[in-house]
């Protein structure tokens, strides 16, 4: 049975105006979750309700098998790291972890052990005395890591721990952030609208939109198979072109764009006569001097230096501008010439297209 | 710029007419004249010993003294609860319990003196003193809420978030967490709530009768009779106090807290 | 902000709204609500008639409203420029300086503070001393006890407030904005006309109601530097209060005191409203 189950949970801060809706979440032990979308898509709201800052309106929460509806917040043994780590600013390193400790009435000693051995794990040993104020941010992040886990809570819940850090320190505390959560085992929520973090971080990911979730999955699936255009374009799918479906088979459909057809697979069972919207990758895409299979002619309207790559934008007629990413040695096309642009079907998902 | 020199000119004749009176009451208190005069005549001390060993004076001061801080710790007492409420929470009738608040501010202090002297003492409700104490307290009450409202604003909500998901009751949130980091803004508010009771005129005149008086009310019926340098003299150690207090706390907090 | 859990935190409000409710606003209410009826018996409003129509508390009245415009509109004129002036301060220390300066007196004591002005003012004070030794006049010339007495007492008592009601307001507009008119072509005095004055506006409203309703409603200045020659509203109030004892008469100038205030106050809040577009 899953250790975290939220069942059709329906979050709101006025009445009838729900910010989560009818969400039904599973989570097993030890397992990493992130919950993944735009701003204002209810991934905070819903993991401000799992910790009990926020009621539920409807449906319920059940962790180990016990409900916790009606469990106030200070009494769930749930860990939170804020993102703006919420450190107790008049308290030191110490007495800042030391915190829950405290409130359990752990002896002195037993506090100045696990105190002790907590800021070994997440690297901090000697900080001590400082003050919040004397810390980094990525020192701080640690801090109100180890604060939530010395406790050692059923379940830890981070809200975007990451995202005041600056790059480079970003990517270091993922990779400890995910050897922490293996080290402890700890069952783990995660929030956060970088589409990287979370794939890189989880175990499964929840894709969220508008306060539902459009797909739970491993991130390799999210990333090869998004089942809706929303998980699509946020795992890095862009939009292609538009078309009506004239054939149809199991997985492969095609399309008519213009004067051409293309084929592609269709993710949601797109019959005849509908119309689609089909995504690819941008370094999906090749650049080829003649006609071939899967391919759309257009003329190269710029040529973008970005490093590793050339970003090539071309004109198609009747399509638009399309923005196309070539490894600079492949790249020898210039501006004014006319090429065509080719996806493989494999690599070019279709999408019926929404009213 | 003709500009520039146009609004430092102004700036100094603010100055001079604002501060320049002090300089002069702090120059006149040592006159040796009868009467108050300026320039001052010779030079005594003599002012400030009278003052300072009038029974007149040392009564009221106390008065003076303990009125406000009973008053200001009461404005703590009743305004701390309520500004954490109103800078925490949102409710229906919010709105209400703001202007409440607002009240005493709003409306002119003699009236409110007036009220309660027509209310609570002639009516015989209650002593002079206890109402002096309630009038005192309600005036001084919005600053109290205004000050330390803005200081838990200060500290993120997700503070004590957090203290609450390791455990904290609601009440130790209050104490271990939110009281010690908005102990400043409790300091000036008591300071503010403090130096304005004391210096209160309108509510205090009605309010005074025979044997009990502050400060302020006593310096002004002498007025009324005497004209030498004795009110100099006590306005210059009023006011010397009152910087030495302003002065300190500023050191201590910065400007940051304007009025 | 949070949405309330429950009704626990009414418990926090109720000692304050019951003190304030029970022990300042049901006593202003009765009051009010005395002046209205009359205890006479002689009908509603009656009080008010009587106010407007007796002379002492007409001139009293329209007294307190025309040395109030007078105190509020000279310090505007005086504090703008000297908020200007400290607006325009780069070095930090300098500046806190002149803030604490102008902060410093409404600390003290109004009694000391209006004292101060029978020093210069007296007969054998500041001014007198220096036209006497000037030759400018005789004999010491009678200053106190007058209406331009109790202005400048008021003035030097309400300034303060309006200095840091556009100083703050001042401080809130953004430096970038000047230099891009200046950029766009605009002389300086362009510039304050078209940029800096209309957002500073705010500030002198907002000054302008402290001022005002400070000065109708002092007590210590007119009392001290006006006396029984110079009747203002709130020297009537209390002369009607703790002399005569008329209850009826005293309660009424009070609420007069309050609706006034409450009128030009809600008056001048919409003109700055109006003049946001």
């Amino acid at each position: 049975m899953a250790f975290l189950k939220l069942e059709n949970v329906s979050v709101g801060y006025h009445k009838n105006e729900f910010v989560v809706k009818d969400l039904t979440l599973d989570v097993e032990r030890g397992e990493f979750v992130s919950l993944l979308g735009p701003s204002g898509c209810g991934k905070t709201t819903t993991l401000r309700v799992i910790a009990g800052f926020l009621r539920v309106q409807r449906g319920r929460i059940v962790i180990n098998g016990k409900v916790y509806n009606n469990i106030p917040p200070n009494k769930r043994n749930i860990g939170f790291v804020f993102q703006n780590y919420a450190l107790f600013p008049h308290l030191n390193v110490f007495e800042n972890v030391a915190f829950g400790l405290k409130i359990r009435r752990f002896p002195k000693d037993v506090i100045k052990k696990k105190v002790s051995e907590v800021l070994e794990f997440v690297g901090l040993k000697g900080f001590e005395e400082r003050l919040p104020s004397q810390l980094s941010g990525g020192q701080q992040q640690r801090v109100a890591i180890a604060r939530a886990i010395v406790v050692k809570p059923d379940l830890l819940l981070m809200d975007e721990p990451l995202s005041n850090l600056d790059a480079k320190l970003r990517i270091e505390m993922r990779a400890e952030l995910r050897r922490m959560q293996k080290e402890l085992g700890i069952t783990t929520v995660y929030v956060t609208h970088d589409q990287a973090e979370a794939l890189s971080l989880s175990d499964r990911v929840a894709v969220m939109n508008r306060g539902r979730i459009e797909q739970f999955d491993t991130p390799e699936n999210l990333f090869l198979n998004p089942k809706t255009l929303f998980v699509a374009r946020f795992v890095g799918f862009q939009d292609f072109v538009e078309g009506e479906v004239v054939d149809a088979e199991i997985d492969l459909i095609t399309v008519r764009v213009g004067n051409t057809t293309l084929k592609a697979r269709s993710m949601d069972r797109s019959s005849l006569g509908m119309k689609v919207i089909l995504v690819a990758r941008p370094k999906n895409f090749e650049i080829l001097e003649s006609r071939s299979t899967n391919s759309l002619k257009g003329e190269i309207v710029s040529k973008i230096f970005q490093g590793d790559n050339i970003l090539y934008v071309i004109k198609v007629p009747d399509v638009g501008y399309l923005k196309v990413e070539i490894p600079v040695e492949n790249a020898k096309w210039r501006e004014k010439e006319v090429v065509f642009l080719r996806v493989d079907p494999e690599n070019c998902l279709a999408f019926s297209k929404e009213e | 710029m003709s500009g520039k020199i146009f609004v430092y000119i102004m700036l100094a004749i603010a100055i001079i007419f604002l501060i320049g009176p002090f300089i002069i009451i702090f120059a006149a208190s040592f006159s040796e004249s009868e009467v108050l005069s300026f320039p001052p005549k010779g030079f005594t001390l003599h002012w400030f010993k009278k003052v300072i060993t009038m029974p007149m004076f040392i009564r009221s001061f106390e008065t003076s003294l303990w009125l406000a801080v009973l008053a200001s710790l009461l404005a703590l007492l009743l305004g701390i609860p309520v500004a954490y409420v109103l800078a925490r929470f949102d409710f229906p009738g919010k709105r209400f319990v703001e202007i409440l608040t607002t009240l005493p501010v709003i409306i002119p202090q003699m009236v409110a003196g007036l009220a309660l002297l027509r209310i609570f003492i002639i009516m015989g409700i209650f002593s002079i003193r206890t109402t002096l104490l309630i009038g005192h307290t309600a005036i001084v009450l919005p600053f109290a809420v205004r000050i330390i409202s803005s200081s838990i604003l200060n500290l993120p909500h997700s503070i004590e978030e957090a203290a609450i998901s390791l455990g904290a009751s609601r009440f130790r949130v209050f104490v271990n967490v939110v009281l010690p980091n908005i102990t400043v803004g409790i300091i000036s508010a008591f300071i503010l709530t403090f130096i304005t009771s004391f210096n209160n005129v309108p509510i205090s005149l009605f309010l005074t009768g025979p044997g009990i008086s502050t400060l302020p009310i006593v310096m002004m019926t002498y007025m009324e009779y005497y004209y030498d340098p004795s009110i100099a003299a006590l306005a210059t150690l009023l006011i010397l106090i009152t910087l030495g207090v302003v002065l300190t706390m500023q050191k201590l907090l910065g400007v940051s807290k304007m009025i | 902000m949070a949405r309330v859990h429950g009704k626990k935190y009414v418990l926090l409000l109720l000692p304050t709204l019951v003190f304030l409710g029970v022990f300042f606003l049901v006593p202003l209410l009765m009051v009010v609500i005395d002046s209205i009826c009359g205890s006479g018996g002689e009908g509603i409003l009656f009080n008010y008639f009587v106010f407007f129509k007796d002379h002492v508390s007409r001139t009293a009245y329209l007294r307190s409203i025309r040395i109030g415009l007078w105190v509020t509109g000279l310090s505007a004129i005086i504090s703008y420029p000297t908020a200007l002036a400290i607006a325009s301060i780069n070095n930090k220390t300098l500046k806190t300086v002149f803030m604490t300066l102008m902060v410093l007196p409404l600390m003290t004591n109004p009694v000391a503070r209006t004292f101060a002005w029978l020093a210069v003012l007296g007969r054998y004070g500041l001014l007198n001393n220096l036209l006497l030794s000037a030759k400018i006049i005789e004999e010491p010339v009678r200053m106190l006890y007058t209406e331009g007495a109790v202005l400048i007492g008021l003035l030097q008592l309400f300034m303060p407030m309006m200095i840091l009601s556009i100083s703050s307001a001042l401080e809130n507009i953004p430096e970038d904005l000047s230099l891009a008119a200046r950029s766009l072509g605009a002389s300086g005095f362009q510039t304050f006309v078209r940029v800096t004055f209309p957002l500073s506006v705010e500030g002198l409203i907002t000054g302008g109601t402290l001022v005002f309703t400070g000065s109708i409603t002092a007590y210590v200045t007119p009392a001290i530097l006006g006396g029984s020659r110079v009747l203002m509203l709130s020297t009537l109030l209390y002369q009607k209060a703790a002399v005569v004892l008329d209850w009826d008469m005293a309660t009424t100038i009070a609420v007069m005191m309050f609706l006034t205030t409450l009128l030009i106050n809600t008056g001048l809040r919409s003109i700055g409203k109006v003049g946001r577009r």
